[in-house]
């Protein structure tokens, strides 16, 4: 085989494909949950109803996408075949059962060690631990030690951390007083979500923008100080260090984040394809509205300095702006990016050169795309609206708003899975006989 | 091995062939993006070798573009033994797209 190639190193589409579908569902679901949630999103405390939302957006939304998304992309990223196809399916099956247990139990008996939460929290800490497992197994395997990879195997540790913590604080509840609950969220906001987009986004933008010669440096900068500032933070909120720590740590991870944001910046600079697909301006969507979430994230870690009411809907806007605004976005958009090449290969792996086939951008609605892209910035203006306003209403219709979003691109997305084999026959340059050729 | 700005008759015309072979991400043919580096076509063996490249290692449709260019030369040169070797080096710069392959990237979708 040559080397670089991944086209035999990828998984059985049946391994990826289910993590979509079940994705996208999640996502429709985590709408109407939200709709019955805007009265206690405009408060802004932690209630119930809000840990079920978050948990279905994390767990049944964004990491179910993220785990399908990397089975098929450890191989371009780390040039290797996927560690266990078994045990990527048995997470899936984990994942896919814990995450609405836990959902249910967070809903009615909000944080307790009930059977639900017990059955679904173990479930979806053995679905992580099979994860670590396959992921670490095939970076094991790799020759390919780049900056990307060393962000994807670390956040991969950060995430195993975060759900041993997540776990810990439903069975000892009394941990809570050493800011248990702050290190989980930032442990998995942080060290896993966004390592883990780091790692991969700096990977696929520049692939995806055709954009080459680009200084990986400030990414090698932006390792470091994410790392050594949430490994600050984490410390200034389990020994309760105070307000300064926390700024100062929160100043080094922005700063990170801004390499990162300046490496991907330079890539869509230097792109040499101008007009861009639906994929991609989502993607780009994704890195604006995570300005917001940059500062407000910083802004938060001035703690106490800055007034109860005030900090309570800065907290609020930045884990939203994280959640809903750009990992949502930025899901919707590589979603695009990913899965038709996934169905397309499946399909016309072996078509191409006798028949002509459809392009991967073929496969899914353009109008349909166009639309979930205005919807999901009316409804994302909405709940930004609804927070600062303390609005309910306008929180309800957001959370419209982001269920027409979620209704669109489930359809693309389960167009693209059913898609049927279209093709036609080959049409070749008019040739001179070969007689010609041959005298 | 004849670059492919110094082809004889027989090999510009397995170029034309093989420009029906599209990128399946960006949308553009492979000869107009700069990745096929070299073709030679021997009569007497019975051989046509071409030399290309990717615009990104790791590619995740690599191993198709390069079956299809096999299939399509195969299938308009009968009897040929048709070698595609994948190449890194010279790494592909975006210098090497053509004019018409610049322009079908801004009008594709």
């Amino acid at each position: 085989m040559h080397a670089g190639l991944s086209t035999k190193n990828a998984p059985s589409p049946k391994v990826v494909l289910p993590y979509y579908a079940y994705g996208s569902i999640a996502f429709i679901i985590a709408t109407i949950v939200m709709f019955f949630t805007a009265g206690d999103l405009a408060v802004g405390f932690i209630t119930p109803k809000i840990l079920s939302l978050v948990h279905i957006m994390i767990l049944g939304w964004i990491t179910m996408i993220i785990f399908g998304a990397l089975y098929q992309l450890i191989p371009v990223v780390m040039e290797v075949k996927l560690y266990s196809e078994k045990l990527a399916m048995a997470s899936f099956i984990t994942l896919g059962l814990g995450t609405p247990l836990m959902a249910i139990s967070f809903w009615f008996d909000f944080i307790s060690d009930t059977h639900l939460m017990m059955a679904g929290g173990s479930l979806v800490i053995i679905s992580v631990i099979m994860f670590v497992i396959n992921t670490l197994g095939s970076a094991l395997q790799t020759v390919n030690k780049t900056i990307e990879n060393k962000f994807i195997v670390t956040s991969i540790f950060w995430l195993l951390l975060t759900v041993l913590l997540g776990l810990s604080i439903v069975l000892f509840p009394n941990i809570l007083t050493y800011g248990s609950f702050q290190i989980h969220i930032h442990l998995g906001i942080i060290g896993w979500f966004m390592m883990l987009v780091v790692g991969v986004a700096s990977t696929l933008m520049p692939m995806f923008f055709i954009a080459h010669q680009l200084n990986k440096n400030c990414l090698e900068r932006a390792y470091w100080a994410i790392n050594g500032g949430l490994i600050i933070l984490l410390a200034s909120m389990f020994f309760d260090l105070g307000n300064y720590a926390k700024i100062g740590a929160g100043f080094v991870i922005a700063l990170g984040f801004m390499m990162f944001f300046k490496y991907n910046f330079g890539a869509y600079k230097k792109r040499l394809r101008r007009s861009l697909d639906i994929g991609m301006k989502l993607s780009v969507l994704a890195f604006t509205l995570f300005v917001i979430t940059i500062i407000t994230g910083f802004l938060s870690a001035f703690g106490s300095i800055i007034d109860a009411s005030i900090l309570t809907k800065l907290n609020l806007i930045y884990g939203v702006s994280l959640i809903f605004g750009f990992l949502t976005t930025l899901i919707l958009g590589q979603m695009y990016k990913t899965l038709p090449f996934i169905v397309w290969l499946k399909i016309y792996q072996d078509k191409v050169g006798k028949f002509k086939t459809p392009l991967p951008a073929d496969m899914h609605s353009q109008e349909a795309a166009d639309a979930h892209y205005f919807f999901f910035i009316g409804g994302f203006a909405l709940l930004m609206g609804g927070i600062i306003f303390s609005e309910a209403v306008l929180i309800q219709a957001s959370a419209l708003f982001m269920l027409v979003t979620a209704s669109f691109y489930g359809y693309n997305t389960f167009k693209i899975l059913a898609h049927k084999e279209k093709l036609k026959p080959l049409t070749f340059p008019k040739m001179k006989p070969r007689v010609a050729i041959k005298k | 091995m004849a670059k492919i700005d110094n082809l004889n008759e027989t090999e510009q015309e397995i170029l034309e062939i093989i420009k029906t072979v599209p990128d399946p991400e960006v949308g553009v043919n492979i000869v107009d993006l700069g990745l096929i580096y070299e073709v030679e076509h021997f009569e007497r063996d019975k051989k046509i070798e071409i030399k290309m490249t990717l615009s990104a290692r790791g590619c995740p449709v690599g191993d198709t573009i390069l079956m299809h260019v096999q299939t399509v030369v195969s299938n308009m040169f009968p009897g040929y033994y048709v070698d595609v070797e994948l190449v890194w080096e010279p790494q592909w710069t975006p210098e090497l797209i053509t004019e018409d392959g610049r322009a079908e990237m801004d009008n594709g979708f």
